[in-house]
């Protein structure tokens, strides 16, 4: 009995401790901020010194000293100009100091979710296209809206349907920093050695298979590779769907978008049929080609003649093999309609709870807009987006003809595209699973595509609700 | 509640006729000052966050938002609704049973090979630690699939024997995780080191008077090296279960739990839920279910401990 | 006998080399491949030998570090944290482990409980909590924040001492208490020398997982100064842009080499810890 009462009082003291602690651990708005808030404030003061700072609610005239602390996820490379460019910027604007926390991918947004569930995430952070639907929906990130109306983000040069893919529920949740197009990326000795043409970006999908089977006969190799998996992601499908005048989802994002399953079946059957052929490689050894990174790509050691990737993949694969060239993907056999559309890359995303907004806004701009700085990020974290950048990088001639070849792709995209498609949904990151793993069991025979199709239609309805 | 105790211990102070307090209060003030430093750190990094995350299982939390109480939703949702989660525990389940009868025997064979005074041993030693070492590594992760793939290691020695096949052992669904299992048998080196530790806590005097004895190594393993290792093959036999059941960085770097969500282990299952799907309060749910489950294997085990395990401090003979 | 024992030894051998080579194989390609050139790399992965030897580019680039910061300084955090966390967590959890075999105190099956219990939940949805907490001891950042993980013992270390002190006959300790010993006595001068393998094992596992730990000091830390070797290889890679493999597995290659010496120097006390001959009958 006395136990029995001892370790009641245990575990109320256990309730207390954790309501005590979830109570403002948790939530994003309450004291915690508070409490952060004033660290930083104690932070900026003793840096500062000689300044007194009064006020904390004001936001901070241009020349007050400010520390704006940016995390970006990327390799060796892009760490480096970025610690450059920050530098760079902290010569022109001396009030200016950054934090940075340049990151590897692994983990990167596990790590962000964690941030932003205590309160604490820093003031600029590069944002995926994957993720933006769901920091923004919880009102973690800012709206950037006003720094584009009051003219701090310079966007007169960007596509409006780039632009908006950053708007969500109206409220601009990231500004894209660059976009990728579908593209084929091919071998021209390997088209060579078949005897064929290379390709000028006008095939139909049948065209496009019959030239690759022809390669595949002489090779004796499959000859089409898709870097990421006819069904690794949603983005094979999305442009199948895209140029036959539907869409994967509804504009809101809540449900699917298409209504006849026999365009999925369509789509399924036509790369199992692949596989089949031996023009597309089955899963097994699609896993292996996935192994070998870009550099030991079949298309790159000319053992492929094509590679569904994105733009920039000549570009990236350069070093390896400089003859690989991009053009487009098939349009559809039955109407023509081609169904690109300029992807957003990356985004720059404000946290709601930064102090310095309008200065993360300022920096974004010129990061965006400045001749200066792209010079030295040069394309590397996808094509940029303002035209005038992408016009005054290929003039001035610094650039390989890859790099060129990427950057005239954009400008293509851009006039042929019809739209691009609303922002990701929530759960996307589940989605993509669900084609994942739907795809592979029509290429393992275990399904056929229609009952794949509607297998896909099920969950993705599900997931689709749950995140409503 | 009966207080069961997990393991009986008999040392001095044991006063079995006073049963209002088995305890004396010496020992109690001594105890608890020898475990104070571990329990400062077990309610800093441990009891605190297992609370939280108590809460937030029965909660919406998605990481951004601010969590409110939504009952057992969560729990109900697992059993009822979950599909995946049926399936991660499947392959969770048939990874553990392969696993650790394999990895424990094969280190249990190499320790007591390893266990003698030879030229060299030491660098046998040292080779057979070294994949415990480079464990989940991004250049594993590369090797494995490179041995394991098509134009790989095995493939080739299939070809070269005569069995020619087409296929990727880490892309087929079937055999997925039976390269997973290989993988964590060859981490083997763990375990072996703690087998090594336990056979060199074995006293000679006792191999020495069975040698004068007449008996053979067979019987000398039976009857002195088993009984003798029991603990340590309890402790193996637990962590390996343990480390079984929560098996995340082989999946989540070699296979990503495909193919067709073959290789999905269930932590695989709920880090994805966690922090890919913005799912943490349902994800602590299924983490709870799992502490659950790897409970009762645990208890279970300490329960059969008297019928096998043998303790030269614990004298229940 | 003699030739039968020869025929045996180079049997022995011969099967332990092979047997070693499937072991180290991973390695071997890890070592050949830091001396491949970045841009063939995949092209012949599976080839053990180097076709154009290139030793000093990937380490040279290695070393220069990531955002700034050098490679040594990353070695130096490793070195830091592996240390203090190793002594913290093999001494803190003996005393448990003594505390728990020898001593009969109320709530020990409790808290014995506890401790495997810290070892059923997956680390991976402790790890928000863990954050919030030590952002409330403002140790977010910090390297403390690396240590206090590891440094008040584990319940791997726990468990594993409490199995080799229970190999111990109580007669040892009943001797030494005779002898006008205290418990800490006991302990330190009885104790410690007969489990000398098992705390030598549990210091070259604690050595090891510090020093390769690596999700939660990646959620917990900020600071590319003070990130520990894990962390920064980590930065070297971006599945959508262009690596530097050949960096990467130069700087896996350096970074294994402590643990390996670790394990090489410590390992020999496996083989001579002291013999209980003469306690027992």
């Amino acid at each position: 009995m006395k136990k029995l009462t001892k370790r009641f009082i245990v575990g109320l003291l256990a309730c207390a401790m954790i309501l005590s602690i979830t109570a403002c651990g948790s939530t994003g708005n309450s004291t915690e901020d508070k409490s952060a808030a004033k660290e930083e404030s104690a932070a900026k003061v003793e840096e500062v010194t000689a300044e007194t700072t009064t006020s904390e609610e004001t936001a901070p005239t241009s020349d007050e000293p400010v520390t704006i602390k940016i995390t970006w996820w990327g390799g060796q490379a892009r760490h480096d100009y970025t610690q450059q460019l920050l530098d760079l910027y902290t010569e022109s604007h001396p009030n200016v100091s950054f934090e940075a926390v340049p990151a590897g991918w692994d983990g990167y947004f596990d790590k962000l979710s964690t941030q932003a569930a205590s309160g604490s995430m820093p003031d600029i952070m590069q944002m995926d296209y994957l993720y933006i639907s769901t920091y923004a929906k919880n009102g973690v990130v800012a709206d950037l809206n006003e720094f584009a109306k009051d003219g701090t983000i310079d966007t007169s040069e960007i596509d409006e349907t780039i632009l908006n893919t950053g708007m969500i529920d109206g409220k601009l949740a990231g500004m894209v920093l660059s976009t990728s197009a579908l593209a084929i990326g091919y071998n021209p000795e390997v088209f060579e050695k078949a005897g064929l043409a290379e390709p000028d970006g006008s095939w139909n999908w049948s065209e496009f298979i019959d030239t690759n089977r022809k390669i595949s006969e002489v090779t004796g190799k499959e000859s089409i590779i898709v870097s990421s998996g006819a069904t690794g992601d949603i983005i094979p499908l999305r442009y199948w769907l895209s140029q036959h005048g539907e869409s994967l989802f509804n504009e809101d994002g809540t449900a699917l978008g298409y209504t006849d399953d026999q365009l999925v079946v369509a789509f399924l059957s036509m790369w199992k049929d692949m596989v089949d052929e031996n023009i597309y490689p089955d899963p097994d050894e699609e896993a292996q080609i996935l192994t070998l990174g870009h550099e030991g790509s079949p298309v790159v050691t000319g053992d492929a003649a094509t590679v569904l990737d994105w733009n920039n993949y000549a570009s990236r694969v350069s070093s390896v093999n400089d003859k690989i060239k991009i053009t487009t993907p098939p349009v559809s056999d039955e109407n023509g309609e081609s169904g690109l559309w300029n992807k957003p890359g990356m985004f720059f995303s404000v946290a709601e709870t930064s102090k310095v907004k309008k200065e993360c806004a300022e920096f974004i701009n010129w990061f965006v807009n400045s001749e200066e700085a792209n010079t030295i990020i040069m394309g590397e974290r996808g094509t940029p987006v303002s035209a005038s950048v992408r016009e005054a990088m290929i003039q001035s001639g610094n650039m390989t003809d890859q790099q060129v070849a990427m950057f005239e792709y954009a400008d293509r995209v851009n006039e042929i595209a019809k739209k691009t498609p609303a922002p990701d949904p929530e759960g996307i990151s589940e989605i993509n699973e669900t084609i994942k793993n739907i795809g592979s069991s029509v290429f393992y025979e275990q399904a056929t595509p229609e009952e794949a199709a509607s297998t896909f239609r099920k969950e993705v309805s599900a997931i689709l609700a749950r995140n409503k | 509640m009966d207080h069961v105790p997990l393991f009986k211990r008999e040392g001095y102070n044991v006063n079995e006729k006073n049963k209002v307090s088995p305890y004396k209060k010496k020992d109690n003030i001594a105890g608890y000052l020898l475990l104070c430093p571990w329990i400062v750190g077990f309610l800093i990094m441990w009891l605190i966050p297992m609370l939280i995350s108590i809460y937030y299982s029965f909660t919406d939390f998605n990481l951004l938002n601010t969590p409110s109480v939504i009952g057992i939703e969560n729990y109900k949702r697992v059993f009822t609704q979950d599909k995946s989660f049926w399936k991660a525990l499947q392959v969770t389940f048939t990874y553990v049973a392969l696993l650790v009868p394999l990895r424990l025997a094969f280190a249990l064979f190499i320790a007591m090979l390893l266990n003698r005074k030879h030229k060299g041993l030491g660098i046998y030693r040292t080779l057979y630690y070294v994949p415990s070492i480079i464990g989940g590594s991004i250049a594993v992760s590369i090797v494995w699939k490179q041995i394991f793939g098509n134009k790989g290691v095995v493939m080739s020695l299939l070809a070269a024997i005569g069995i020619e096949q087409k296929v990727s052992f880490l892309g087929n669904p079937n055999t997925a995780l039976g390269v997973l299992v290989i993988m964590g048998v060859w981490q083997f080196g763990s375990s072996m080191l703690i087998f090594l530790a336990a056979l060199k806590q074995i006293p000679n005097s006792l191999y020495e008077s069975a040698m004068v004895d007449g008996a053979k190594a067979a019987q000398t393993f039976i009857k002195i090296t088993l009984p003798m290792l029991s603990p340590t093959i309890f402790f193996n036999l637990i962590l390996q279960i343990i480390n079984g059941f929560r098996v995340f960085t082989e999946s989540y770097v070699i296979t990503g739990g495909g193919p067709l969500d073959s290789t999905l282990s269930y932590v695989l299952y709920l880090y994805r839920r966690a922090f890919n799907y913005f799912d943490m309060g349902y994800s602590c749910a299924l983490a709870w279910v799992l502490v659950l489950i790897i409970a009762i294997f645990t208890v279970i085990l300490f329960k059969t401990q008297n019928n096998w395990v043998h303790y030269e401090s614990g004298g229940d003979n | 006998m003699s030739k039968r024992k020869k025929i045996n030894s180079i049997l022995f051998h011969a099967g332990a080399c092979i047997l070693g080579f499937f072991m180290i194989y991973p390695l071997l390609w890890l070592l050949a491949s830091s001396f491949k050139s970045n841009d063939t790399m995949f092209l012949n992965a599976y080839s053990l030998i180097p076709q154009m030897w290139d030793v000093a580019t990937n380490y040279k680039s290695g070393f220069q570090g990531v955002g700034g910061v050098s490679f040594m300084t990353f070695l130096g955090n490793t070195v830091f944290v592996t240390l203090i966390g190793m002594f913290g967590c093999v001494f803190i959890s003996l005393l448990a482990a003594y505390a728990f075999t020898r001593i009969k105190f109320r709530g020990s099956d409790f808290l014995f409980g506890c401790v495997m219990m810290t070892m059923m939940i997956p680390p991976q949805v402790m790890v928000v909590p863990q954050y919030i907490i030590l952002k409330r001891l403002n140790l977010i950042d910090t390297r403390t924040a690396l240590i206090i993980p590891w440094f008040f013992g584990g319940a791997f270390f726990i468990f594993l001492l409490v199995q080799f002190f229970r190999g111990i006959p109580m007669e040892l300790d009943e001797a030494a208490k005779i002898d006008g010993c205290g418990r800490i006595a006991i302990l330190f001068k009885i104790l410690v020398p007969v489990v000398k393998p098992a705390i030598v094992t549990a210091s070259i596992f604690a050595f090891y997982w510090i020093w390769q730990d690596f999700f939660q000091p990646l959620i917990f830390m900020s600071s590319t100064e003070k990130f520990t070797i894990s962390l920064a290889l980590n930065m070297y890679l971006d599945p959508n842009s262009y690596n530097n493999y050949g960096g990467l597995f130069a700087m896996s290659v350096i970074s294994l080499i402590p643990v390996l010496l670790f394990f090489v120097i410590f390992q020999r006390y496996l083989v001579d810890g002291i013999a209980m001959d003469g306690i027992k009958g």
